[in-house]
This record gives C-alpha cells, sequence and structure tokens, in this order.
C-alpha cells in the first residue's frame, strides 16, 4: 500500500481560554500506521485529539488532517445506562452525512449494521448499549467511528479497564483497520502498551519524542513524559528497551 | 363507580391531566437521560415565589413562576458548563434562597395565607381555563421539540465530546430543553404544586424506565402511565378526599415501588409478575367504594361548624347537613377538600358565614357547577363591627359575628326562611325547630349577660390569641387590651415588637389571664403568661366549635364555656359561671 500522509502537525500548540495546554507538537500519521500517543494524564492526549478533530483551533503552528477523523472516546464516559442500542449508538456516527435533525435513512442503517459486523458485533446491533461488555461496548464506539468513513481514527484509552480477551480483539481489531489504509492514533499512559505500535508520539504538556518506539521510549523521555516519577524498570535500569514478553505482541498488520 | 368523573371540576381536571400527560410524559423521559430529575425539582420549587408575587398582585400564577423559571433555567444552564459538583450545590442554593424568599414574600409583603398551601401543593380542583391552554400548548410545543431535537439530546447526554466532534449542535437545543422542563414544572405547578410536581415529572418516567429499554416505546409507555396515574390519582382523591396533588404523588410513588419489586422479581421468573399486578387490583380496588348519598332530604352546605350547628337545629331530621369545616380546624387557613365540591355539587343550600371568613366558598360553588341557592348569612346582621381595611381577609365588617348571640338569632331566622324556600313541603318542621332554637339563644343571651355582670367593669380585661371577640366584648361590656395576632384573621403573625409591647399592656392593665383560642397554638399564649405573670390555661372557642364532647361542642355550650372562661379569668380564678339550662 503506498503510504500517503494523513495527518499532519508543525509546532502545534492548542489549548484552553488562551493558555496552551499542549506546544511543540510536530509529527505525521501515515496510512496504515498505528501510532501510540503516550503520556500522563492531563499529558494533552485528548487535547491533541480535539485539535485533530477539529474541536480546537490551533494557537500556533499547523494541523493537517487530510481525510475525516473520528474520535473513539472512553467507555466510562459514555452512559451506560442510557436508553440507546448498539444500533443506535453507531448510527450516530451517520449525522455527519445526514445532518443531526434528520431521520437516519434505509441506507444509512445498512451502513451501521455493516460497521457493526466488521467490528464483530453482528447479531447484538438491537442490545443496548449498557448489557454489552466494555470490549464489546468500545467496538460500538470503533463502529460509529467506521460508519463516518472515517480514515483517521482517534482512541482514546481504549485498553483501559478491558479484560484481556477483549484487549486481544480490540489489538487485532486496530491492526485490521490499519491494514485497511487508515491511520490509528491510540492514546494511552502505559508504557507497555505503547511499545506495540509502530511510532510513539510521547507528549507532556509539549511533545517529548516522536519516532518508532525502540529508537524513543529511552529512560529520558519516559521520564520526562511522566515528569521524572516513572519507576525503576527492572534489569539494571540503564537500558529501557528491555520488553518483558507481552502475552499478545504479535506482527503488526499495518506495516506488512 | 365511576361517579366522581360526572363533576364539572374533575372532569376538567381529568382534561387537564390528559392535555399535561403528553408533555410530561416525554419530558419525564429526557429528564431522567440527562440527570434533570434535581434540576427540575429545584425549578418548580424556584418558581414558588414567582407564583406568590402573581398570587399577591393578580396576575396568571405561570407569568410568575416562568419568569423565575426561566432566570433560574439560564442561570442553572449556564452553570452547568462548570463542574458538576459546583452546579448541584448552586442549584441547592438556588432552591433554598428560592423557597425562603417566597416564604417571606407569601407571609411578610403579600399575607398569602391559605394560598401558600395551594401554591405548595397545588390543586388540580380549582383549573383556570388558561391552565388548560397552557398544557395545551406546552404539549404541542413539546412533540414538536422531540421530533426535531431529540436526536440531539440523545446524542449530547450520550456522550458530550462525541456529539461535538460528530457536528450534533449542543448548546441552543439543550438550553431549549432546560426551558421546556421549566415549561413543564410551571404547568404541574397548579395541579401538583411545587414540592410535588417531580410526582409527575420524574416518577413516571422511572417507572416506565425499569421496563422499557428504548426510546420511542418509553417515552409512549410513559405518556400512558402519566394520564393513567394522573386520573385514577385524581379519582382517589375524590374517593378518598384527600388533595389531588398528594393523592397522585402517593400513587405515583407506590407504582413506582411495585415497578420496581417486580422487576427485581422478573429476575428470578416473570411468573412474580401476575401476583404482583393483581395484588395492585386488588389495593385499587378495596379503594374503590363509593358512599351513598342522602336519599330525598334536602342537601345543605354550611362552611362553618357554628352556622352548620344552626342548620342542624332548624333542619332537624329533614335535611342533610354537609359540614365544611371541622371542629378546631382555622377557617382562615382552609383548603376545601374534593368532598366538599362533590357535597357542594348535590346541594340545594349552601349557607356561608360571609365577611372574608369562609371566600373559598365561592371558588367551591363555581367549580363544583352546583345550582345551589347560596346564602351569605353575613349580609343582613343588626349588630356589625368594623372589618379591617387592609389585609388577606378586608372587610367592611369584623366577620366574627356570631358571637353576638343577637346576630345569631338573626342568622337562624335567616336559615328557617331559606330553608322554607328550598323545601316548602317542611315549612311547619324548620319554623318549629327554628321558634325552640330561638328561645335558646335567647336564654343563652341573658345568661352570658349575668355572667359577665357577676364581675366588676374595671376587672373585664380580654387578651386573647387574635382579634375574634369584639361582636362579644361590644355585647357584655368587656374591654379588650389586645391580642396576641393583632388582627381579626389568624393567617397574620405577631412579631417580636408587638408581643413585647403587649407584655407591657398586660403588666399595665394588671390583666389576670390570657386566653388562648381551641384552633390556634398556645404557644406564644404561655410564653406571655410566663412573662407577665397572668394564666393561660383556659382556652375560648374562637373561630371553631370544639369536637363533639368537649364543652363546646354546639354553639350554645361554646357561647357558655366562653362566658365561663372569662369570668375565671378576669376573676384570677377565684370563680366561674355556669348557665342554667345550657352546657
Amino acid at each position: 500500500m503506498a503510504e500517503a500522509v494523513l495527518v499532519e502537525c508543525r509546532g502545534l500548540a492548542v489549548g484552553y481560554n488562551g493558555r496552551p495546554a499542549l506546544r511543540d507538537v510536530t509529527f505525521n500519521a501515515d496510512t496504515g500506521e498505528r501510532i501510540g500517543v503516550l503520556g500522563p494524564n492531563g499529558g494533552g492526549k485528548t487535547t491533541l485529539f480535539r485539535a485533530l478533530g477539529g474541536e480546537l483551533e490551533p494557537m500556533s503552528g499547523d494541523v493537517k488532517v487530510l481525510s475525516r477523523c473520528a474520535t473513539v472516546p472512553q467507555t466510562e464516559r459514555s452512559r451506560l445506562d442510557y436508553p440507546v442500542s448498539a444500533l443506535d449508538v453507531t448510527l450516530m456516527g451517520t449525522i455527519p452525512l445526514r445532518g443531526w435533525w434528520r431521520h437516519p435513512r434505509r441506507s444509512e442503517r445498512a451502513s451501521a449494521r455493516e460497521a457493526l459486523a466488521a467490528v464483530g458485533l453482528d447479531g447484538l446491533e438491537s442490545r443496548t448499549f449498557g448489557e454489552l461488555s466494555g470490549g464489546q461496548r468500545q467496538r460500538v464506539l470503533v463502529a460509529r467511528a467506521l460508519v463516518q468513513d472515517a480514515r483517521v481514527l482517534l482512541l482514546d484509552e481504549p485498553f483501559s479497564g478491558m479484560d484481556v480477551a477483549s484487549a486481544q480483539r480490540l489489538s487485532e481489531l486496530i491492526d485490521r483497520l490499519a491494514g485497511e489504509g487508515r491511520a490509528v492514533l491510540v492514546a494511552t499512559h502505559d508504557v507497555e502498551q505503547a511499545r506495540r505500535w509502530d511510532r510513539v508520539l510521547c507528549l507532556n504538556r509539549r511533545q517529548i519524542a516522536f519516532g518508532p518506539p525502540d529508537e524513543v521510549l529511552t529512560m529520558q523521555v519516559l521520564e520526562a513524559t511522566h515528569g521524572g516519577t516513572i519507576v525503576e524498570l527492572q534489569e539494571d535500569g540503564e537500558h529501557v528497551a528491555v520488553m518483558p514478553a507481552h502475552h499478545h505482541h504479535e506482527g503488526g498488520g499495518g506495516h506488512a | 363507580m365511576f361517579d366522581p368523573f360526572q363533576l364539572p371540576f374533575v372532569q376538567r381536571g381529568v382534561f387537564e391531566i390528559l392535555l399535561l400527560s403528553i408533555a410530561l410524559g416525554v419530558l419525564g423521559t429526557w429528564i431522567v437521560v440527562r440527570g434533570l430529575a434535581f434540576y427540575s425539582h429545584a425549578l418548580a420549587t424556584a418558581a414558588f415565589p414567582g407564583l406568590v408575587l402573581a398570587d399577591g398582585l393578580g396576575f396568571a400564577p405561570q407569568l410568575g413562576a416562568l419568569g423565575i423559571a426561566a432566570a433560574f433555567a439560564v442561570v442553572v444552564g449556564r452553570l452547568g458548563a462548570g463542574r458538576r459538583e459546583l452546579y448541584d450545590s448552586r442549584t441547592a442554593l438556588a432552591l433554598v434562597g428560592a423557597l425562603a424568599l417566597g416564604v417571606i414574600l407569601a407571609s411578610d409583603v403579600f399575607h398569602s395565607g391559605s394560598n401558600i398551601e395551594t401554591l405548595l401543593f397545588g390543586s388540580l380542583l380549582i383549573l383556570e381555563p388558561r391552565d388548560l391552554i397552557f398544557g395545551g400548548v406546552l404539549s404541542v410545543l413539546v412533540v414538536v421539540a422531540n421530533l426535531l431535537l431529540g436526536r440531539s439530546w440523545l446524542a449530547t447526554g450520550f456522550d458530550p465530546d462525541g456529539a461535538r466532534s460528530l457536528g450534533v449542535p449542543a448548546l441552543l437545543p439543550d438550553l431549549i430543553l432546560l426551558g421546556l422542563v421549566a415549561l413543564g414544572a410551571v404547568a404541574v405547578l397548579t395541579a401538583a404544586g411545587a414540592l410535588l410536581a417531580a410526582a409527575l415529572l420524574v416518577v413516571p418516567a422511572a417507572t416506565t424506565r425499569l421496563w422499557i429499554r428504548r426510546m420511542p416505546g418509553w417515552q409512549i409507555a410513559t405518556v400512558l402511565l402519566v394520564a393513567v396515574e394522573g386520573v385514577a390519582g385524581l379519582w382517589l382523591s375524590v374517593e378518598w378526599n384527600a388533595p389531588p396533588g398528594a393523592a397522585i404523588a402517593v400513587l405515583a410513588g407506590s407504582v413506582f415501588v411495585l415497578a420496581a419489586i417486580t422487576r427485581a422479581l422478573a429476575g428470578w421468573g416473570r411468573m412474580a409478575i401476575a401476583p404482583a399486578v393483581a395484588a395492585a387490583c386488588v389495593l385499587l380496588a378495596g379503594c374503590a367504594h363509593v358512599g351513598g348519598s342522602s336519599g330525598d332530604k334536602l342537601a345543605v352546605v354550611a362552611t362553618t361548624t357554628q352556622i352548620a350547628d344552626f342548620a342542624r337545629n332548624v333542619g332537624g331530621d329533614a335535611v342533610d347537613v354537609h359540614q365544611i369545616l371541622q371542629p378546631n380546624t382555622d377557617p382562615h387557613e382552609y383548603e376545601p377538600r374534593p368532598s366538599d365540591v362533590t357535597a357542594t355539587a348535590g346541594a340545594k343550600l349552601v349557607l356561608e358565614s360571609g365577611d372574608g371568613l369562609d371566600s373559598w366558598m365561592d371558588k367551591v360553588v363555581s367549580e363544583s357547577g352546583a345550582d345551589a341557592k347560596v346564602v351569605d348569612l353575613a349580609n343582613r346582621l343588626p349588630v356589625t363591627v368594623p372589618g379591617e381595611t387592609s389585609g388577606p381577609e378586608a372587610s367592611q365588617y369584623d366577620p366574627h359575628w356570631w358571637h353576638d348571640p343577637v346576630n345569631a338569632e338573626a342568622a337562624v331566622r335567616e336559615i328557617r326562611d331559606a330553608m322554607t324556600a328550598a323545601d316548602p313541603s317542611n315549612r311547619r318542621t324548620f319554623e318549629g325547630n327554628a321558634t325552640a332554637y330561638l328561645a335558646e339563644l335567647h336564654r343563652l343571651d341573658s345568661g352570658i349577660q349575668r355572667c359577665i355582670d357577676s364581675v366588676p367593669p374595671d376587672q373585664r380585661k380580654l387578651v386573647t390569641d387574635h382579634d375574634a371577640f369584639n361582636y362579644f366584648a361590644k355585647r357584655y361590656g368587656i374591654q379588650i387590651v389586645g391580642a396576641i395576632i393583632p388582627s381579626q384573621t389568624t393567617e397574620a403573625q405577631a412579631s417580636a415588637g408587638d408581643i413585647s409591647r403587649l407584655a407591657e399592656e398586660v403588666r399595665r392593665e394588671h390583666v389576670r389571664a390570657i386566653f388562648p383560642e381551641s384552633s390556634i397554638n398556645p404557644d406564644v399564649a404561655h410564653a406571655l403568661a410566663n412573662q407577665t405573670g397572668a394564666i393561660s390555661d383556659l382556652t375560648l372557642y374562637g373561630d371553631t366549635l370544639g369536637p363533639t364532647g368537649s364543652n363546646g361542642a354546639t354553639y350554645l355550650t361554646m357561647e357558655a364555656a366562653n362566658a365561663d372562661a372569662m369570668v375565671r379569668g378576669f376573676t384570677g380564678g377565684q370563680r366561674g359561671c355556669r348557665i342554667p339550662g345550657v352546657g
């Protein structure tokens, strides 16, 4: 697959009420690429996603997003006792196509069903959102992003609170989505998580580093990213790239 | 069994509930989905001072409530953008402030008195045409907004950030939702009052939510449930003679509990639902017995205990008297019950005490749709005392006219004539009874005169709870030193300054007794007595007769008991005074 730039940031600074929450961000994301966005809580991950999604105007620098961009929020933030089905939630993704005040058309319902099938939830369309498992809910939200035909997906802490099997399935889904030519940005505050992706963007109110995990995740970078509170790694503490065997570290489909 | 629905005022209440159920049911689901229950309760309460203002200044209550509710909605809507806990605590502060403001306005500015109860608890029985229009317009607005904005409300509530990134506008639709909830709360105010608004706005939606998981079905079910609970509650209120707002609230609460229990049981097996529903039906059916009517006697409604006593004495077995006020209830602060309206609907003759004491009765008469003859007994009295020129019950004459037996005699004659006109076939009975009773009244009058005359004039110094004994004092030569509530109505309140001035007066005049009244809390009288060394253990019957078995159960014994108590008080408890043939 020909690599093309989907997201490009140059010296980006964004923030709220005139105060920057994140600055000096310079990176790009290409088709088929999975990028880990690593940083502590409050480090600017969600702020970056908002800037990419067009909700926040850059205070300085440039953001270019060359495709539709969809955010997949944390499921904890979505109400579990909400009177909507998996299909209802997915249909919310068709709002940009039809206008928020319009009733969804038959074709939009069909594409919502397809999106649910694509994330492996066929047959569960009419299940109430709160009745689904955490992993299934996350996948519904991914389906909501897919139905927008977005080629840039922003996943905000998608693995938090998820059991091993669900995380495995989601991980595979992310690989597949990237393999289909999307750029997938996955926010996390977990270093082990970040190692799994093609490139890592380390943020702590500014950009600390950007590059392949093996090059980027050094002790210095991690300390800067986590504000010096990083725990000593096992081994001698000098070589941070030591990676304990992880249960589902498998070949990245995106770079096939 | 559905007899109550024949009555015009009940029909109007049913109509109002059916109109409102659409708005309330749909809004209720959004209130539950968007977590606005506390907001809507606060809003209804916040509207309270607006209602008081409207009541005091005489414009439509909806306008007053709406003004304040809209301001509240905007303020809270803006606060809602901030932190949630801050929003809740500010809402609570605004709520308490509004309630306090309402109480101050009601008690110290407008002296709203009995109307406060209506404003806080509402009355479906006293609806104006504008209430119906408001309900209908609101339901249309809510349905239209639901169709146009429902998707935005749903998406924003599900995930505000996600909705924003999908291009769903949140601010304006949400403000419209808050505004509609405000309108809904205002609409419920007239029916259920400020404190029970949640019963109709929130509880039905929360109930159906237990069973239905998807939006459209939930909305339809909630509309139906509001309609059913509202109508059933109204019917129960007529059957139980309870205020409609409270009946609906109790019903809605019970149904919710029942639904929650069956929901929990359904987890073990749906078999449990049937018995629970059956139990509920039995419960409702058990309450569904209707009392029989009185046959072909002349049906008379009398407002106060004393004129009902007159009516029973004159009518004897030939009449059936429905007495609205019960012993020891305060006529100044009475809120009519459904049974009063039903009784009035079937009455041929309505007897009012008049002079502003029972002005609520006119509304009952018009709501009942009765074509009864209404007799205002205060209209043609031989003895009058000037009334108050200002305040909630300003009237030309002091309304406590019955404490002069000469007036009582005139009232009895009036009642005799009215009964005769209504039922000429019993003319003889009425005339015979009246003549006998008039003789007793005459005996009472001279008896009281003798009692009071036995006390030297300079010792006849009367201090009572409120200004109810001007006629008595005038008739028998008693000096009124003061009253704790310096007003002819009990709805006024004594200030600390009034009390200390009165205490001084009591000491200076060497008043020996402070007389509490049977229908008024005696605490202040006791406190004043402690402070001044007077006694306060002799109770007078001021506004109502005493209960059956007391020494003031009839007009005759009540006045005799008052005379006895006064003689005891004036003489420092040395002696009383019995009137032969009475009590």
